[in-house]
């Protein structure tokens, strides 16, 4: 018995070990989850000498109400998407970025860069970033081209439409002809209308482990992120992905400085640090999504670069818009219709 | 009832409980990386899993702090509870209702609070922000458990002890604890579960410095649940299986 | 003359009311007074008093909501009670001796994250998974079932993640039934359906009644279930309260519709206490 005691003991010993001491040369980073893969930490923290504690989310949403709550989170970069780093920059959450302290900030595919949320790039340096697009089961559905084929009655519950309000707006909004950013409350409450008149086609509406409701046939039509699709093509090759017609969203995940960082300079050598052509490509290649970096594309194998969903070309870019942040009387409007369809209606 | 149906009875819903441990365990063997259906036999996960010392140290965080919260929040709980059962004071329906509050709070809005508590109070998130939030958590269901048990005590047995000069300290240890011991552990048990797989509390009042299992698994979802994780629960779960028969054995030989 | 306050007392009662005042009062204090803000979106709230998010909730969309969440927090509780209960009761009455051991295995997988036994109960009832699998081979359907991004998936993922909390509580209350009673009933001719219903139910109200406040109060604000087994179509309360807080940023409204839930199964857990009170003490004289 008395073993057994000292063994306890020794175990909850070895758990307490565990608990990090506090480090002087420390990074805290607010990323999301599986977006900074543990090899490449690695590599940083051999290079510098420099902590990294890595604390992660799984969308914009819960990371912004945790920093809107607490000023003491203690995080110095996050990794919001672009209509965040809209809205944060603007209530003063980020840090201005001297860019002289990037030195590896021209590897960045220049079409990505000084965008209307966040012009100059004053506040965020892009990161990874794709599009959102249809993707199909060839094996039982043929060709389609636009969003507006959802609505076709043969699809009744068979849509998977990602459960975020901005990019299922955004699909009924371009049908419609207006933007995918549009703050007039009539457009608005069309998109709503014709939403509902969607909903008997959806089935789920789902945003986390897209890839498998695809593989596994679960939905065979719906919207999906283009870094998903592709790792659904990868085990799944009748999936297809398709850039509508009508336009698309381009959405970019960039690095920001908190305003309340304490590690700063640690924070400009890290995203230094993942501009490198080499590294911006590992990360790609592990996550999944495409890189901004355009020099780290060129060192990517040819057939990646030549895949029009991890590489479109410039001509169908042309077609896609990038988020904004919609300002608040507008975006409670979009809310509250998405409550409502939400609750069947 | 005969004994047959008992043991079929127990048997079945055996299996309802541990029919997704087994997939869990069995997906931890399965070659893909996405699809949820069998593609082939691999052991590639695990080895992964052996290279990548941050869930494991991550899991280590989890089950520390599961037992510190889960024996505090037992503590505490019991104390609440005996309270609630013996002694008249003031208070007593307030403490009841926040009894309650507390089991009733969505975890979202508990999580919040707390966090603009240590925010007001300006305590740096990390290791004791979660430990105590935790314990609040786990508290009420320990005192529910304790108390139901409690309310069945023949109050006869402490006039009693009272009556030969016991204090009431011995009396809660020498005869309340017993008594209520196997509603002590079962509250020990619950609050241990709960702590292991809190989420949403968690999410919001941890620090960089301090990550624990669920959060690391849940911020997975978006990119796609890594299979090493499969491969972590099911080792997890064997590692629990052995420390519990193990202690099982040494207490059971104890008793002989 | 007992002494009115022993030093123990006190030490137990300052240890929980300090704990609770700190860590419950002052945070629902918190939730109660931000119900009564207005919402801002760059401070989260503004110091302008209103009732105005009270007001909002009389609103027949949210109606709906409570009364979906109601019908799954009943239909979970009832499930759980039906299974957990002869199971608690057949293990606690058992003779064996590893009948502790029996109820640790009953806890045991729920030491496994929630969100992968989730994903695993997907992985059973999905259109290609598991269950569909074997029938289909078995031939005793010619096509999948589409049990999952259903209603019935959400109740089954629900009363698998709180059955454990109906029967420790039942275990632990069964477990103390006194032999002697069930002897006597016997003694006296009483069947076992009589010896069951009138005397083993009744003395074990209060686990009964723990078990089920522990799984019908979770159970009515549960959100990760309802969105990944029943396909995030319709909103239940615990939904409702993370939108107000994630998605529209209008923390007020959130905070309110916390404070009346906890209202409304505040008035109804008082009812069905007094009530079974009164049972008690009438099946017992």
């Amino acid at each position: 018995m008395k073993i057994y005691y000292q063994i306890s003991i020794a175990v909850l010993l070895a758990l307490l070990s565990t608990l990090t001491r506090a480090d002087k040369n420390i990074l805290n980073i607010y990323s999301w989850g599986n977006y900074l893969p543990s090899e490449i930490i690695a590599q940083f923290t051999k290079e510098t000498s420099i902590k990294i504690n890595l604390s992660e989310y799984d969308n914009n949403e819960t990371m912004y109400a945790k920093l809107k709550a607490s000023e003491h989170t203690g995080y110095d970069l996050v990794i919001p998407s672009s209509y965040y780093v809209d809205r944060m920059s603007k209530q003063g959450m980020l840090q201005p970025l001297d860019k002289n302290k990037l030195t590896n900030l021209h590897n960045i595919n220049p079409m990505l860069l000084n965008k209307e949320f966040d012009p100059k790039n004053n506040y965020s340096i892009p990161y990874l970033w794709g599009t959102t697009g249809i993707i199909i089961n060839t094996k039982y559905i043929n060709k389609i081209t636009s969003w507006q084929n959802f609505w076709d009655s043969q699809y009744e519950d068979q849509l998977m439409m990602l459960n975020d309000m901005r990019d299922v707006f955004g699909s009924a909004l371009m049908t419609l002809g207006y933007s995918i950013n549009d703050t007039n409350p009539e457009h608005i409450k069309a998109a709503y209308l014709k939403l509902k008149q969607l909903l008997p086609n959806v089935k789920i509406f789902n945003i986390d482990t897209v890839p498998n409701i695809y593989i596994d046939e679960d939905a065979i039509i719906g919207m999906a992120w283009s870094g998903d699709c592709k790792m659904a093509q990868d085990e799944n090759q009748q999936l297809q992905y398709i850039y509508p017609k009508e336009g698309f969203t381009i959405w970019i995940d960039s690095f920001a400085i908190l305003k309340t960082a304490t590690n700063l300079e640690n924070a400009y050598k890290f995203i230094n640090f993942m501009l490198r052509p080499e590294i911006a490509k590992q990360a790609s290649l592990i996550i999944g999504h495409s890189p901004t970096n355009q020099t780290a594309i060129k060192l990517m194998p040819l057939k990646l670069q030549l895949n029009p969903v991890f590489n479109p070309d410039a001509k169908t870019m042309q077609r896609g818009k990038i988020q904004l942040d919609i300002p608040e009387k507008e975006r409670h409007i979009y809310e509250k219709y998405w409550e409502k369809l939400k609750i069947g209606g | 009832m005969n004994t047959f149906s008992k043991y079929f009875y127990t048997i079945c819903v055996y299996i309802f409980l541990y029919l997704p441990i087994a997939v869990v365990i069995v997906f931890s063997f399965n070659n893909a990386s996405h699809s949820l259906v069998w593609q082939g036999f691999t052991v590639k996960w695990y080895t992964a899993l052996f290279h990548d010392n941050v869930l494991l140290r991550v899991a280590g965080h989890s089950f520390l702090l599961g037992i510190l919260a889960a024996t505090s929040a037992t503590a505490i709980g019991t104390l609440a509870a005996v309270s609630l059962f013996r002694y008249r004071f003031f208070g007593k329906k307030i403490l009841n209702a926040l009894i309650f509050i507390l089991i009733l709070s969505p975890e979202i809005v508990m999580a919040i609070s707390l966090l603009l508590l240590y925010s007001f109070l300006n305590i740096p998130l990390g290791f004791w922000t979660l430990l105590l939030a935790h314990i609040t958590l786990c508290i009420p269901f320990v005192t529910v458990t304790v108390y139901a048990r409690a309310t069945t005590l023949d109050t006869d047995i402490f006039e009693a002890a009272m009556d030969l000069g016991a204090t009431d300290f011995t009396i809660f240890r020498k005869i309340i604890v017993p008594l209520l011991a196997p509603a002590i552990t079962s509250g020990w048990l619950l609050s241990f579960t709960l702590s292991l797989d809190d989420v949403i509390i968690s999410y919001f009042v941890t620090g960089p410095t301090f990550d624990i299992l669920p959060l690391k698994i849940y911020s997975m979802v978006r990119l796609g649940i890594k299979p090493e994780v499969n491969a972590l629960c099911t080792l997890l779960l064997a590692f629990t299986l052995l420390v519990v028969m193990i202690s099982y054995q040494s207490i059971y030989k104890k008793k002989d | 003359m007992k002494k009115q306050s022993s030093s123990f007392k006190i030490f137990s009662l300052s240890t929980v009311w300090l704990w609770l005042c700190v860590f419950a009062l002052i945070p629902i204090i918190l939730t109660l007074t931000t119900s009564f803000l207005t919402p801002d979106s760059n401070s989260i709230v503004k110091l302008i008093p209103t009732i105005s998010n009270y007001l909002e909730l009389f609103n027949p969309g949210y109606l709906r909501i409570l009364l979906q969440s109601l019908y799954l927090a009943t239909s979970c509780t009832l499930v759980c009670l039906f299974i957990g209960y002869p199971f608690a009761f057949i293990i606690a009455r058992s003779q064996h001796q590893h009948k502790s051991l029996l109820l640790l295995l009953v806890i045991i997988p729920f030491w496994t994250s929630s969100l992968i036994r989730t994903y695993a109960i997907m992985a059973i009832l999905k259109a290609k998974g598991i269950l569909n699998t074997v029938l289909l081979a078995a031939g005793i359907i010619h096509d999948p079932l589409q049990i999952l991004y259903s209603n019935t998936a959400i109740l089954i993922g629900c009363v698998y993640d709180l059955l454990p909390f109906m029967i420790l509580p039942l275990y632990a209350n069964i477990e103390k039934l006194n032999q002697e009673y069930l002897e006597a009933a016997r003694d006296l001719g009483a069947n076992w359906f009589t010896t069951f219903f009138k005397i083993v139910i009744p003395l074990t109200i209060p686990g009964i009644i723990a078990g089920s406040v522990l799984v019908f109060l979770p159970a009515m604000t549960m959100f990760y279930v309802p969105v990944l087994l029943g396909g995030a179509k319709n909103l239940l309360i615990g939904n409702l309260i993370e939108h107000q807080f994630l998605t529209a940023n209008n923390w007020p409204l959130g905070t309110a519709i916390s404070v009346v839930i906890t209202l409304l199964m505040g008035i109804f857990i008082i009812i069905y206490w007094r009530h079974s009170k009164e049972d008690d003490r009438e099946s017992l004289t």
